[in-house]
């Protein structure tokens, strides 16, 4: 009970958590509270799904076992649906899967009653979800965006076939190479984006339960109820939005490749195959 | 001579237009989103299970209000 007070009522201000704070330092190295409860999770994951994998039947069982094989059907379907080749999606169905379950879980751990103010350790909370930090969100994004790359470079066969992608014409044309510059530059804008929203989300969510567990005051349980809920809501379709558009920005360039021919050769300034630019003389493209 | 700015704490005042100019795109652009989403169930109730897609967009637009909920941390007087 004590727990859940002190996750609920707040008794001078809300208060807030930004920024992680550091619990002790070994080697040099700087642990903080959200990197101890990401572990925490890491383990607890790493526990469940071994305790799952022995136990999946081909006939479904009743409780959490189904309740985990129908979230990762549901990845798995997202996935193959993204791209046009069932085979070609196969391959990055465990990445994704793992990515989703990774992010639901650190999402979610933030709202249980001993994370936050529950512990503390030299005045700063023990437990912070590792997604409340911007650290962790921007780790978890870099990562994946290098796996897109990657993957991407290996669909499209070599590094300058992956940069003419970019490109919707010849380089050459003064127009197409601004165009491509511009298109190369607001994909690194996608890490940004990615770690931001993932950030934002869950330490906001958290800044707003406190708030109106504040403002609450005596009742502070009724009014902060209505936006725990929400959070819960929101850690899910968090995981699933990161998760949903890694997937897209995979699918884009292997679904480009498989567009065309293996020998065709893109930066042929001739045709622009997009933008609604037709050749003249109606000759078919 | 006292100024007005001495006087009055800016800060708030910059961060409640923050927090009210920031929230106005975003918010129409939330509304636009469901509201076709809801249209097109309308039209034709087939739609409705691009329901997903239309969350995710939802998601992208409410970077930005998250964006100036964040900012208001950084302005201090």
């Amino acid at each position: 009970m004590n727990l859940i007070a002190t996750k609920f009522i707040a008794a001078t201000g809300p208060v807030t958590h930004i920024a992680p704070s550091a619990l002790f330092y070994f080697h040099g190295l700087t642990i903080t509270n959200s990197m101890l409860y990401g572990w925490i999770c890491i383990v607890f994951m790493i526990i469940l799904f071994v305790w799952a994998a022995h136990r999946m039947t081909i006939k479904p069982k009743k409780g959490i076992i189904q309740i985990i094989e129908v979230i990762a059907d549901f990845i798995i379907n997202t996935i193959e649906t993204a791209f046009e080749d069932k085979q070609r999606a196969r391959k990055y169905v465990p990445y994704f899967v793992t990515l989703f379950f990774f992010l639901l879980f650190n999402n979610w751990s933030g709202l249980l009653p001993f994370a936050n103010d529950a512990f503390t350790a030299h005045g700063a909370p023990l437990l912070r979800p590792l997604t409340g930090d911007l650290n962790a969100t921007l780790a978890a994004a870099i990562v994946t965006m290098i796996y897109v790359y990657v993957s991407s470079i290996r669909e499209s066969g070599s590094f300058r076939k992956y940069l003419s992608h970019f490109f919707v014409g010849s380089p050459l044309n003064p127009m197409y190479l601004v165009l491509g510059l511009l298109e190369m530059l607001s994909d690194f804008t996608r890490v940004i984006s990615l770690s931001l929203r993932l950030f934002l989300n869950i330490a906001i969510g958290e800044i707003i339960v406190a708030v109106f567990a504040y403002l609450g005051h005596a009742i502070a349980p009724l009014s902060a109820v209505a936006f725990y809920l929400i959070d819960m809501f929101d850690g899910a379709l968090q995981a699933f939005i990161f998760t949903i558009l890694t997937i897209m920005y995979l699918a884009i360039v292997v679904n480009h490749v498989t567009a065309h021919d293996e020998h065709e050769d893109l930066t042929d300034g001739a045709t622009p195959e997009t933008m609604g630019v037709f050749p003249q003389n109606g000759e078919v493209a | 001579m006292i100024l007005l700015a001495d006087a009055i704490d800016t800060a708030i005042i910059g961060k409640g237009l923050m927090i009210g100019g920031g929230f106005i795109g975003p918010g129409i652009g939330i509304g636009l989103i469901g509201g076709n989403y809801l249209q097109a169930v309308g039209r034709n109730p087939e739609a409705a299970k691009f329901l997903g897609q239309a969350l995710v967009f939802v998601a992208i637009v409410e970077l930005f209000a998250l964006l100036a909920f964040a900012s208001i941390f950084i302005v201090t007087k």
